[in-house]
């Protein structure tokens, strides 16, 4: 097995689990599945690039402006596609189409707007994406940066639902009737985890950027991926995200390798309907069903 | 608190309320006075639970007034009628059973700012309450038994010092020994002043622990006074016994 192969295999599982994780964060406390998220994800990539390699910011500066910016989009999102849906009802699911045309409509933006030639976003410095010489491995400093940066942001995700905020996020998606006569505020998370959920999805473009370029289809790529890493590693488990994401990238990395490279997705979607074929709940989730 | 003759805590008056176009509560009137028990009895369906709903937000009222503690609290949302002070421990026990004891009761003050002197006051009132609480603090909920669950809803609340607290079918399900600690709480805070909404299926308990009681009948309130007098009227004895009731819903 080529060990380069699998380093970036580890790399692209990265990016899907943040993918992942910026559903889950969505997810926890309104059981909504955000449809626009690869798209909020590219939406960051595009603002960051032109930020900085067409207007020249800081690179702090426009990390900033482009999560801030993306958060609020996020937001917009939840007051016209989503909540509408769920004052009629709770249990409503009509945010299924109404998250796709969002995701199709930033999508057509986009496309209009910056058009569709990629751009070529640079590493921070002193990072760069040139292949260092590390025996077997031919991967970047700015991609082992990715890794670790990817495992510190799940065990800070992983660390705010320990304080009293992230805890109440879990009361109302278990049981959210009873978080109400609690004193909590379920829209109030609701709009948090939107914005929240968006600038994360913003911050996985920008950090994806300097590997796969700014473009209008990186989207629905990471959309799909990240789904899948999200429903492997059961939807809401961010731990469970960062394992399924590396078990992705690295079968992805390897059907391209050892079969060839038109069979990569097939040998994802294999991974993904056979693993939820024995456990629908994912790899990580508990069997019982939840409450209603 | 309010000085005798005062107005009382919660006023209801004229109450219409249901689920969609049924309407199950109809010209509901009642009041309760701070620092008093008040037990609201009446058969299954007669739209307790509904009245519990629709006075902490989770229903919607059709027409009528709420008014506690001197807020009209009809039409606002539920976190806002709980930081009014009026809490509602649903029926069943509805805890975080994924979290541990101490987290939920820690939910209970979710959105207060305590001071550290003032966290630790409510914690040991609780625990003097519900020393098992401190054991088991470390317990996901859902591995308490019914009793402590029950506890653990009402601590939960405690973390507010209500102003009123409504209590659904507190003794639901639970082994005489712990109905028996879960009323003394009752009256416990009742001595610290929390008045105390009471639902409860086992009428004559609850009626020898209340001040008042008000009789709910197909969703109308039929009669309300002092405890004692409602236990020996005719309208309990209506409520559970007319059109096809059975002797056996009045437990002793």
């Amino acid at each position: 097995m080529d060990f380069d192969v699998v380093a970036h295999g580890i790399v692209a599982g990265s990016l899907y689990a943040l993918v992942a994780v910026s559903f889950n964060i969505l997810y926890r406390p309104t059981n909504v599945f955000n449809f626009a998220q690869g798209e909020l994800v590219m939406l960051g990539a595009m603002i960051f690039a032109s930020a900085t390699s067409l207007a020249g910011m800081p690179w702090f500066a426009a990390f900033v402006a482009t999560l801030v910016a993306v958060g609020l989009i996020g937001l917009v999102e939840e007051r016209i596609a989503v909540a509408p849906i769920l004052a009629r009802s709770q249990t409503g699911t009509g945010w299924v189409i109404t998250t796709l045309a969002v995701s199709l409509i930033i999508s057509n933006l986009v496309g209009r707007f910056w058009g569709p030639d990629p751009i070529l976003v640079k590493p921070p410095e002193p990072l760069s994406m040139e292949a260092l010489d590390l025996g077997p491995s031919r991967i970047s400093s700015y991609e082992i940066m990715l890794v670790i940066v990817t495992i510190v942001l799940v065990a800070i995700v992983e660390s705010a639902y320990r304080t009293l905020k992230g805890k109440a996020v879990m009361a109302v998606a278990e049981d959210r009737e009873a978080a109400l006569l609690r004193g909590i505020d379920p829209g109030s998370l609701r709009r948090w985890s939107f914005f929240l959920g968006a600038a994360f999805a913003a911050m996985t473009g920008v950090l994806a950027a300097p590997i796969l370029y700014a473009s209008t289809s990186l989207g629905p790529d990471l959309l799909l991926k990240g789904f899948a890493a999200a429903a492997v590693g059961s939807i809401g488990n961010n731990r469970g995200a960062l394992i399924a994401g590396y078990l992705i990238g690295v079968t992805e990395a390897l059907g391209a390798s050892l079969l060839s490279p038109g069979y990569q997705e097939a040998v994802i979607f294999i991974v993904v309907l056979t693993v939820l074929l024995l456990r629908p709940q994912g790899l990580f989730g508990s069997s019982t069903a939840r409450t209603v | 608190m309010k000085a005798p003759g005062g107005p009382p805590l919660l006023s209801v008056r004229n109450l219409d309320a249901g689920y969609g176009h049924v309407r199950v509560l109809q010209n509901v009137s009642l009041s309760v006075d701070a620092g008093r028990i008040v037990a609201l009895v009446g058969r299954n369906g007669a739209g307790k639970s509904t009245l519990l709903r629709t006075l902490s937000g989770l229903n919607r009222a059709a027409s009528g007034e709420i008014t506690f503690d001197g807020q009209n609290i009809a039409g606002l949302r539920p976190h806002a009628i709980v930081a009014a002070g009026l809490l509602h421990v649903a029926e069943g026990r509805r805890l975080f059973r994924r979290q541990s004891v101490a987290d939920n009761i820690e939910l209970g003050r979710y959105g207060l700012r305590l001071g550290a002197e003032q966290h630790r006051q409510r914690m040991d009132r609780i625990h003097e309450l519900f020393p098992v609480l401190q054991e088991k603090k470390d317990l996901p909920a859902g591995g308490l038994s019914g009793g402590q669950q029950q506890m653990l809803a009402i601590a939960q609340a405690m973390m507010r010092e209500p102003k009123l607290l409504m209590l659904d079918e507190p003794s639901l399900g639970l082994a005489p020994v712990l109905v028996d600690q879960v009323l003394s709480a009752i009256l416990t805070l009742r001595a610290q002043r929390v008045a105390i909404l009471l639902v409860e299926q086992m009428v004559e308990r609850a009626l020898e622990i209340a001040d008042e009681a008000c009789v709910m009948q197909n969703g109308r309130m039929i009669a309300s006074g002092p405890a004692n007098e409602i236990a020996t009227g005719d309208a309990l004895r209506a409520a559970f016994m007319g059109d096809h009731g059975a002797p056996g819903h009045l437990q002793s």
